[in-house]
C-alpha cells in the first residue's frame, strides 16, 4: 500500500457514493455531491489498516458519505434568498440524499446504523445552528462545535463496527485540518459566521483570534504527532496523515 | 372551525392523539434553544394531524397497542413537519396557517438545520421498530416524496403539462405519505397482507382527494381562511387541476406568463380568482376528487367488519367535502 493506493480507495468510495445518489435533474442543476476527502479517508482508515471489512461495512461507509453530502447541500442555502431554481433544488438534493441513505440502510436491515446516524445528525444540527443563537460561547466551545460537525458521523460509524481505536486520530486530525482552513480564511479576509463568532470569543479572552488559532493548531499538531509516534497503525497511513495536515 | 369538526370526528381517539402530541414534543426536545424555539413554533401552529390519525385507525384493524403504534405515528408526523419547514424555504413562504414560517421568523439556514434535525429525530424515533419492512416502506416514501418535489419544480410554470403530470405530482407530494400512514399503521399492528393492501389503497385514494381539495381551496377560500393570499399556488408556478382545466382560457394563460415573470398585480390576482371561481373548473375538479373518494370508500367496504370502518368513511368524506 502506498499513497496512490490510498487515493484510489478514496476515489473508489467517492464513485460509489455518486452512483448511489445519482439523480438526473439534481445532477443537472446542483452538480455532484460535495465530499470531503479527508473525511472519506477516515471512513476507510480501518479498512486501509487491515481491519476486518466486508460488503456491509463498505456499504455503511458509503451511507455515511451520503449523509455528509446531504448536510453539505443544506450548508449551501443562502440565508435570505433561496428562490432560484438551483437553490430550490439544492434544498431537495439534501433531502433526497438523506432519503437515499435511509433507503440503502433500510434495504440492508441495518437499523443500528440508522439509529446511530440519525442521532449523530441531530447532534450535528444542534452544533451547526449555534452560530445563529444569541450566546456567549468560548473559543473552546466553538472548537468543539467544529469538531462535532466534522467528526460526529464518522464517530458513530466507528462505534457500530468497533473501530473506536481510530477515533482519536480522526478527531484530532479533522479538527486540525478545519482550524488550518479557518486560519487561512481569517488571514485572507474571507468572512464567515463562525469566524465572526470566534473573533468575538477571542476578543473576550483578550487576544487576537489569529494568535489563539495558531496556538490551538500547534497544540493539535503536537498531539497528533505524539499519537502517530506511539501508534501501531501502518506507516503508509501515518505518512498520509502527515501529508494531510501539512498540505 | 373545520379543524374543530375534524377533532370531533376522532374524539374517541383523543387519549391516543394526546399521547402522540406529547411524544412529538419529547421527540423535538433539543439541547439547542433555537431548535427548541423553532420546533415549538412549528408544533404550536398545529395542523390536523391527519397522518397520525390514519396510522391509529389503520392499526385498530389489527393487534392495537398504542406503545407500538406511536413509534410510527410520531415519525410520520415529524417527517411531514420537517418537509413543510424545507418547503417554505423552497416556496419562499413567510406564512403558514396564519403564522410566520421558521424561515421567516429566523432565516433559511435555520430552517434547513431545523428541518434536518426533525428528519433525524423522526428516523431516530422509528428505529425502535426493528421490522425492516417498516423502514423500507418509510424510506421509499421519503425518497419518492422528494422526487415529487423535484418534479414540481421542473413543472413550475410549464404550460404544456397535462392532467397526468398533475396526478403524478400530487401522488408523490401528498398521497404517498397518507398511503404509507395507513399501510404502516396496519403493518405494525400485524394485519394480514390483503387488508394491509386495502388500507394502503384507501390512503392513496384519500390522499389524492385531499390534495385536489386543497388545490381547489387555494382558489375558493379566502386569504384569511388560508392564512396566505388565495391563488398562491399559481403565483408560485404550481399549475393545479382547476388551472389545467382552464389553461386555454386567454386570461389564465396570460396570467401564467405574468406570474412566471413575477409581474402580477393585486388586481390581476383578484381577476384570476374571479374567473376560476366562476368557471366550471372548480366543479369538474370536485368531481375528480369525488371519484377518488368513491374509490377510497370501496376499499373501506372490502375491509372486515370493524367499528373503525365508519370512522374511516367519515374522515374520508370530511376530507373530501371540507370547505376549508
Amino acid at each position: 500500500m502506498d499513497a496512490t493506493y490510498i487515493q484510489e480507495s478514496i476515489e473508489q468510495l467517492k464513485t460509489n457514493i455518486f452512483m448511489h445518489v445519482r439523480h438526473r435533474t439534481l445532477l443537472q442543476y446542483t452538480g455532484e455531491p460535495v465530499l470531503d476527502e479527508n473525511q472519506l479517508f477516515y471512513l476507510l482508515m480501518p479498512f486501509l489498516n487491515g481491519e476486518k471489512w466486508n460488503e456491509q461495512i463498505h456499504k455503511s461507509a458509503i451511507t455515511v458519505g451520503i449523509v455528509h453530502a446531504s448536510l453539505s447541500e443544506h450548508d449551501k442555502i443562502d440565508e435570505t434568498n433561496a428562490t432560484s431554481k438551483e437553490q430550490q433544488l439544492t434544498v431537495l438534493s439534501g433531502d433526497y440524499y438523506s432519503g437515499r441513505y435511509y433507503e440503502i440502510l433500510a434495504q440492508a436491515g441495518n437499523i443500528p446504523l440508522i439509529k446511530q446516524l440519525s442521532e449523530g445528525i441531530a447532534v450535528r444540527c444542534e452544533h451547526q445552528i449555534k452560530v445563529y443563537e444569541v450566546n456567549s460561547l468560548t473559543l473552546d466551545n466553538w472548537y468543539e462545535s467544529i469538531s462535532v460537525v466534522k467528526t460526529e458521523l464518522i464517530k458513530r460509524f466507528y462505534q457500530v463496527y468497533g473501530f473506536e481505536q481510530y477515533s482519536t486520530f480522526m478527531h484530532t486530525s479533522l479538527l486540525l485540518i478545519q482550524l488550518q482552513k479557518e486560519l487561512r480564511n481569517l488571514q485572507h479576509g474571507n468572512k464567515s459566521l463562525i469566524l465572526e463568532k470566534m473573533v468575538e470569543s477571542a476578543a473576550k479572552e483578550g487576544q487576537p483570534l489569529e494568535l489563539l488559532l495558531q496556538q490551538k493548531i500547534d497544540v493539535l499538531n503536537d498531539l497528533l504527532h505524539e499519537y502517530l509516534r506511539s501508534s501501531t497503525i501502518k506507516d503508509e497511513l501515518k505518512l498520509y496523515i502527515e501529508q494531510q495536515i501539512s498540505s | 372551525m373545520e379543524k374543530m369538526k375534524l377533532k370531533l370526528l376522532y374524539s374517541d381517539l383523543k387519549a391516543d392523539i394526546d399521547i402522540i402530541e406529547k411524544e412529538l414534543e419529547i421527540a423535538l426536545n433539543s439541547s439547542s434553544q433555537l431548535i427548541n424555539d423553532a420546533s415549538l413554533h412549528l408544533l404550536q401552529a398545529g395542523g390536523k394531524r391527519i397522518r397520525p390519525v390514519f396510522v391509529l385507525i389503520s392499526a385498530k384493524f389489527g393487534q392495537y397497542n398504542i406503545d407500538q403504534v406511536k413509534n410510527i405515528a410520531v415519525p410520520l408526523e415529524l417527517i411531514h413537519s420537517a418537509s413543510l419547514v424545507h418547503d417554505d424555504v423552497i416556496d419562499d413562504s413567510d406564512l403558514r396557517r396564519g403564522r410566520h414560517t421558521v424561515k421567516a421568523q429566523w432565516n433559511n439556514r435555520v430552517a434547513m438545520y431545523t428541518g434536518d434535525f426533525i428528519f433525524a429525530r423522526a428516523l431516530e424515533y422509528v428505529t425502535s421498530i426493528e421490522n425492516p419492512r417498516v423502514h423500507q416502506i418509510l424510506a421509499k416514501t421519503m425518497v419518492e416524496i422528494c422526487n415529487g418535489e423535484v418534479i414540481q419544480i421542473e413543472d413550475k410554470f410549464r404550460s404544456n403539462q397535462n392532467i397526468k403530470d398533475y396526478f403524478r405530482r400530487i401522488k408523490r407530494k401528498t398521497a404517498l405519505l397518507i398511503e404509507s400512514s395507513c399501510e404502516l399503521g396496519a403493518v405494525v399492528s400485524g394485519l394480514d397482507d390483503k387488508n394491509v393492501r386495502h388500507l394502503k389503497q384507501f390512503g392513496y385514494f384519500v390522499g389524492m382527494s385531499y390534495q385536489i381539495v386543497d388545490d381547489i381551496l387555494d382558489f375558493t377560500a379566502t386569504d384569511k381562511e388560508l392564512g396566505k393570499p388565495a391563488g398562491s399556488d399559481l403565483l408560485q408556478g404550481n399549475i393545479t387541476l382547476p388551472i389545467l382545466l382552464l389553461k386555454d382560457h386567454p386570461t389564465i394563460s396570460k396570467f401564467i406568463e405574468l406570474a412566471a415573470n413575477g409581474e402580477v398585480t393585486e388586481q390581476q390576482r383578484l381577476e384570476m380568482l374571479s374567473i376560476v371561481r366562476k368557471s366550471d373548473a372548480i366543479k369538474q375538479s370536485i368531481n375528480v376528487s369525488n371519484h377518488y373518494l368513491r374509490k377510497a370508500l370501496k376499499e373501506v367496504d372490502a375491509l372486515p367488519n370493524h367499528p373503525m370502518k365508519k370512522k374511516l368513511r367519515d374522515i374520508a368524506l370530511f376530507i373530501g367535502k371540507r370547505k376549508f
